[in-house]
C-alpha cells in the first residue's frame, strides 16, 4: 500500500452522512453499508449533522466568513453548531471574547437549519471538500 | 474529526468476486482490507468514500485471479489534538473516565485531566458505588461545603471533551490472558476548560 496523499482535506459529517444515504443507508436499513459503518452512521444521526443539508452548510459558511475563523473552527462549528457562547469557547479559542462568542451564536441560530425528509437520499455527491473551498 | 487520505494498492481480486462488476467488487475487497483497521499515524479507516482509478488489472502465470493497482479515497477517523468531540460515557474508575462514540471506544479522560477540583467519592444514595464529582467553586477559594458537586455518574450521558493527545500503541507481542484486549489508537481527552463536561451541566 502506498499513501499519495495523507490528507487530502478534511470532511464535514454532512458529506459523510450523504456518502452513506448515497449508498442506501437509513434509519431502517442497515444492510447496505458495513456495520461499522452503520455505527458511524448512528453516531451522526445523534448530532446536529442529522439535520443539516450541504445547502444549508453553504449558508452558514457564507454568514461565518467575515468573522476571520481558522479551517479547524470553523469545521467545529459546522459539525457542533453550538447554541450558547461557552461551546463557541471551546470550540473557538478564547481570542473572541464574549462579545464576539455571543455574536457567532446569533449568527448560527440565525442560519436556516435544513430539516432532512426521512427518505432523502444525500444531495447529489460533490467533489469531497467543495463545502470548505478547496479544489 | 473525519479526513480523507488517497492511498494506492496493489490488490488481487479473488475469482469468486468475478461475478460482480469491477467496480463491485473491487469496493467490495477494498473494504475488506480496509474498513473498521487502524492505520498508524492515519487513523481508524471509517469508510472507502471512492475509487478514484483502477489500472488495467495483469493476471500473475499460475494464478486464476486478477490483479490490479487501484487507486482510492479512505475516509480516516483522526482527530487532531485540541478538537472538540461528543461521546458517551461508558465506565469509570478510580483511574478516571472511559468514553466512546458508538464505533471507537478508546476515548480515555485520566484522573488529573478533569476539571479542577474532581474527587471520586461514595455516591450518597448507595454507598456501595463511587463516582466522580467536580466540585464547582471550590478552585475560586470558597468553602468546600458550600462549593455545588456536579457529578459525572451516568452511564451513557453525552459528554464533551477536547481531544489531548492520540497515541498509537505498538501491537504487544504476548499478552496475558485475562488483559484488556489490544487497542490500536488510544485518545487521551481532557475536560478541563469552559463548555466542558456533560452537556447537562451546560
Amino acid at each position: 500500500m502506498k499513501m499519495k496523499n495523507a490528507n487530502a482535506g478534511g470532511l464535514t459529517n454532512v458529506e459523510i452522512l450523504n456518502s452513506f444515504q448515497s449508498r442506501g443507508a437509513s434509519m431502517e436499513v442497515a444492510v447496505t453499508i458495513a456495520p461499522s459503518e452503520y455505527k458511524v452512521f448512528e453516531y451522526f444521526i445523534g448530532t446536529a449533522a442529522a439535520h443539516q443539508t450541504t445547502e444549508s452548510i453553504y449558508v452558514l459558511m457564507d454568514r461565518l466568513k467575515n468573522h476571520d475563523l481558522a479551517k479547524a473552527e470553523l469545521l467545529s462549528i459546522i459539525n457542533h453548531r453550538p447554541t450558547l457562547p461557552v461551546w463557541v469557547y471551546s470550540s473557538c479559542d478564547e481570542r473572541l471574547g464574549e462579545g464576539g462568542a455571543r455574536e457567532l451564536v446569533s449568527v448560527i441560530k440565525g442560519a436556516p437549519k435544513a430539516v432532512r425528509r426521512a427518505g432523502q437520499k444525500g444531495a447529489e455527491r460533490h467533489a469531497p471538500g467543495r463545502a470548505l473551498g478547496r479544489t | 474529526m473525519f479526513f480523507l487520505s488517497e492511498i494506492e494498492h496493489t490488490l488481487r481480486l479473488p475469482p469468486h468476486l468475478l461475478g460482480l462488476t469491477k467496480e463491485k467488487a473491487l469496493r467490495q475487497e477494498l473494504e475488506n482490507l480496509f474498513l473498521d483497521k487502524v492505520i498508524a499515524n492515519l487513523g481508524l479507516c471509517v469508510s472507502v468514500y471512492d475509487v478514484c482509478s483502477v489500472s488495467s488489472g495483469f493476471i500473475f502465470p499460475g494464478d486464476g485471479a486478477p490483479t490490479y493497482t487501484v487507486e482510492c479515497r479512505l475516509v480516516m477517523f483522526r482527530p487532531f489534538v485540541g478538537e472538540i468531540i461528543d461521546a458517551q460515557l461508558k465506565e469509570y474508575n478510580k483511574d478516571g473516565l472511559r468514553l466512546s462514540m458508538g464505533f471507537f471506544d478508546d476515548i480515555y479522560v485520566p484522573f488529573h485531566l478533569l476539571p479542577y477540583p474532581s474527587r471520586f467519592e461514595p455516591d450518597p444514595e448507595d454507598g456501595n458505588h463511587f463516582r466522580w464529582v467536580w466540585e464547582y467553586g471550590a478552585a475560586n477559594g470558597q468553602d468546600g461545603n458550600a462549593a455545588a458537586p456536579y457529578p459525572i455518574n451516568d452511564i451513557g450521558e453525552t459528554i464533551r471533551l477536547r481531544v489531548h493527545g492520540i497515541s498509537y500503541p505498538p501491537i504487544p507481542l504476548e499478552q496475558t490472558k485475562d488483559a484488556k484486549p489490544f487497542a490500536p489508537m488510544v485518545i487521551t481527552g481532557s475536560l478541563d476548560n469552559d463548555g466542558l463536561g456533560p452537556i447537562s451541566w451546560w
